[in-house]
């Protein structure tokens, strides 16, 4: 359970401040996701026409990757970056070739329920554990379950969570593997064993809400670790006013990894925004936790609750990725665009 | 106490058109009524009412509050994009597919229909409320009856115990609500809780029966001499009020959901629309003319499809439990159940995956007595933003609603010699729907 220091090479230290649009890429309809490959070549964009996106940065050329049927909310990749994961609400997980002309599906995992799908309605989430031989999904049917990248069998199921299991991650540095659900449950299971490790607690109402007895929302949107592997993020909304409209703020929960004790809580405080989720966090290496606030990109210092910094884009965000050059942010927007922030001085 | 009523075909033996009254006769008996009754409400008594409230038809309303999508619900459009990320899947009548989100509800559907082409004209809530709830085009200086106050008042009868209008909620006080507009607070809703019952429903300890029987005619005693030289309609609320009280102390039972069998309250489910759905039952069986029950949180302008996961699965079994209780129990034939709700969502899904208030072209479901089963009523575009066959609007549900339950909706209620149509007068019912 200890985390290790990461091996890292120093980083320059992030100044939000400087962040600026550099590029555009039109997806429409709609982006879920967004993320960029090991390599930093491509970005990949699921969408809500069914299809992922793989958008060439450096060319902008788009290459349509075909296969789902519904909705594609959650991606990943192997360590080397040669196979892209997908998964979809139409309860589908498909391995892909992510350097291929012509993309097709190469595997499409072929779970135990009725239908043959990996989970029971919607895939939320996936993970590709550390050393690349899993990837773990989380799905509207409450399990997680953890799959062979080799043969595309089952491995192992984590039951346990009482609604959708919204995030899913491996911890880099001891492989765990963590789940966050729509009750704002947090589990750490045994890989090898399939027995739940432990639970990280939050308070009543701090990332779950219910109207009456039969609505529920909020809940672990996303997962992180920070680059010295010692603190889990966990980030979601909070302060909600009209669950309706949206109207809540975006917030992000660290947890000591090695204590398992809540440790602090990032939120935009002095300028509240409002209309805000935060649907996902990313680290830079250098400590500083970046995250959607409706339509701002949020900075964080490590161990400050407040952000320092709140960069404006056009329009609303759904989900964020870092690139490997740790300079550049990729940024997917309700209005259907893929935008590239780059968090460097501007070059003329 | 108001006597007199409107004529129904619930007062008819058989049901039949062929025993209803028709409107011109019931206007005649109507206003031959008026010379000689004294009051605010004249109605005239039909001929058979005495045999036919013995069979008296209920109407069912559950209103879901917001506006539930139908795209997520009565007419989804899972080919197109705007249609969001669930599946149509078959129902019990071929041919018709409702969302994904229904399971349940669609093995019921040969106990329903649908009507798919709905246009209204106003996207506030409160005024879409009381549109869809008044039966009239717009809201205006005239305060109209809503539906359960103008059923309440055209299935009334004298030796009926029971409040004629029930709001069954989560937490019921017993008190009344403001919505019968001209045909007096008598007919305005009683809210009830299926969990608590009717609060205060017990004749407290320290008051013998003696006691309480003395004191109950000292009031009446006091109040008829009041009248005799005061009337007021006010006087007659409160009169009307005591009595209505008196009769739910002798029918608490009635609203008490632990009367029924653990196995029935389990198949209705824990939670509070299972048991405001069970107390509907047990009021339909007691032949309460209007009983609502309501479920929010459908005003999805954000996160639409999350939040309909949880709405519309929590109304699904439910739903389909009350109805298939309905049926077996026969209480189908004479009662009608609407799915309602105040408009529909937008076709267009806005920042956030929501959608806005929608009055284009939206759906209903409905089914039980005079309604044909497994019928769908109108079309939408295979966008589902506009309607693009029989167009109709929530005038001609209120009339549809009421002819369905045996109410002629060209009828009049005359109040105090005034005369208002129990329906706009401007539209009619869907025909085709009927029986």
């Amino acid at each position: 359970m200890t985390a290790t220091n990461a091996a890292q090479s120093p980083v320059a230290p992030l100044d939000g401040r400087l962040a600026h649009l550099s590029k555009d890429f039109e997806h429409t309809p709609w982006p879920l996701c967004c993320r960029v490959d090991p390599t930093g070549r491509y970005v990949f964009v699921g969408g809500t026409d069914h299809t992922i996106q793989r958008w060439e940065i450096a060319t902008g050329v788009k290459t349509l990757f075909s296969g789902h049927t519904n909705w594609v909310p959650t991606l990943g990749f192997s360590p080397d970056g040669a196979t892209l994961y997908s998964g979809s609400y139409d309860g589908s997980v498909m391995f892909w070739d992510v350097a291929a002309a012509e993309p097709k599906p190469v595997r499409i995992i072929e779970g135990t329920h009725k239908g043959g799908q990996p989970h029971l309605g919607w895939v939320r989430s996936l993970a590709v554990s550390p050393d690349g031989k899993s990837i773990a999904t989380g799905g509207n049917d409450g399990m997680v379950r953890l799959w062979s990248t080799e043969d595309g069998s089952l491995i192992r199921e984590f039951p346990g969570h009482s609604l959708f299991v919204l995030s899913v991650l491996f911890h880099p540095g001891t492989h765990d593997l963590i789940s966050g659900d729509l009750k704002s449950n947090i589990h750490q299971w045994d890989v090898k064993t399939g027995a739940l490790a432990r639970k990280f607690e939050l308070a009543a109402y701090d990332m779950y809400f219910d109207i009456g007895d039969w609505s529920h929302y909020g809940g672990i949107l996303g997962l992180a670790v920070s680059p010295d592997h010692k603190h889990l993020v966990a980030s979601g909304l909070h302060k909600p006013t009209n669950a309706l409209t949206g109207n809540q703020q975006g917030v992000a929960h660290w947890f000591d990894w090695e204590s398992g004790a809540k440790v602090l809580k990032q939120e935009s405080i002095k300028d509240a925004r409002d209309m805000a989720t935060m649907w996902r966090s990313v680290f830079h290496a250098s400590g500083q936790l970046i995250g959607p606030l409706d339509k701002f990109v949020g900075f964080w210092k490590a161990g400050e609750e407040d952000l320092y910094h709140a960069f404006e884009t056009p329009s609303p965000i759904h989900d964020i990725d870092l690139h490997p050059n740790q300079v550049d942010l990729f940024t997917a927007h309700f209005d259907g665009h893929i935008r590239q922030v780059r968090v460097a001085a501007a070059t003329t | 106490m108001m006597t007199d009523k409107v004529m129904t075909d619930r007062d008819t033996w058989c049901g039949s058109r062929e025993h209803f009254i028709g409107r011109r006769q019931f206007m005649g008996t109507t206003l031959a009524g008026v010379g000689s009754a004294v009051g605010a409400s004249l109605f005239t008594h039909p001929v058979g009412a005495t045999e036919v409230a013995q069979r008296g038809k209920s109407m069912v309303v559950i209103f879901l509050e917001g506006g539930l999508s139908q795209f997520e619900s009565w007419d989804p459009k899972s080919h197109h994009e705007t249609g969001g990320p669930f599946k149509a899947i078959p129902t019990s009548v071929p041919g018709i597919h409702i969302s994904e989100l229904l399971p349940h509800t669609a093995k019921q559907m040969h106990h329903l229909a649908l009507i798919r082409s709905i246009k209204t004209n106003l996207d506030d809530h409160a005024l879409a409320t009381n549109i869809v709830r008044s039966g009239r085009m717009t809201r205006s200086a005239t305060e109209y009856p809503e539906l359960g106050a103008t059923v309440a008042k055209a299935l009334d009868r004298d030796d009926f115990p029971l409040p004629g209008h029930i709001f069954a909620a989560a937490s019921g006080s017993g008190g009344r609500g403001n919505n019968a507009a001209y045909l007096g607070p008598q007919y305005a809703n009683v809210t009830v809780s299926g969990d608590a019952g009717v609060p205060n429903s017990v004749r407290p300890e320290g008051i013998d029966v003696s006691v309480d029987t003395q004191r109950n005619t000292w009031r009446r005693f006091i109040n008829s001499r009041y009248t005799r030289s005061v009337h007021a309609t006010e006087v007659d609320a409160f009169t009307q009020s005591y009595e209505q009280a008196l009769k739910m102390m002798s029918q608490r039972d009635v609203f008490d959901i632990s009367k029924e069998s653990q196995a029935v309250r389990d198949k209705y489910g824990n939670h509070e629309l299972g048991k405001q759905l069970l107390l509907a039952r047990r009021l339909v069986e007691h032949e309460v003319p209007y009983i609502e029950v309501k479920n929010g949180g459908h005003d999805t302008h954000w996160n639409n499809f999350e939040f309909h996961i949880h709405n519309v699965t929590y109304f699904d079994k439910p739903f389909a439990v009350f109805m298939e209780d309905m049926a077996e129990r026969g209480l189908l034939e004479r009662t009608l159940v609407v799915v309602m709700t105040e408009f529909g969502r937008t076709a267009k899904i806005s920042q956030g995956f929501g959608r806005g208030h929608g009055t284009d072209a939206w759906s209903i479901a409905l089914g039980g007595c005079g309604i044909q089963k497994g019928a769908v009523i109108g079309k939408t575009d295979e966008k589902g933003a506009e309607v693009v066959d029989r167009q109709v609007d929530h005038r001609h549900l209120f009339h549809t609603y009421l002819r369905a339950v045996g109410i002629d909706s060209s009828a009049e209620f005359n109040i105090a010699g005034r005369t208002f149509p129990i329906a706009d007068p401007a539209a009619g019912p869907i025909t085709e729907l009927l029986t």
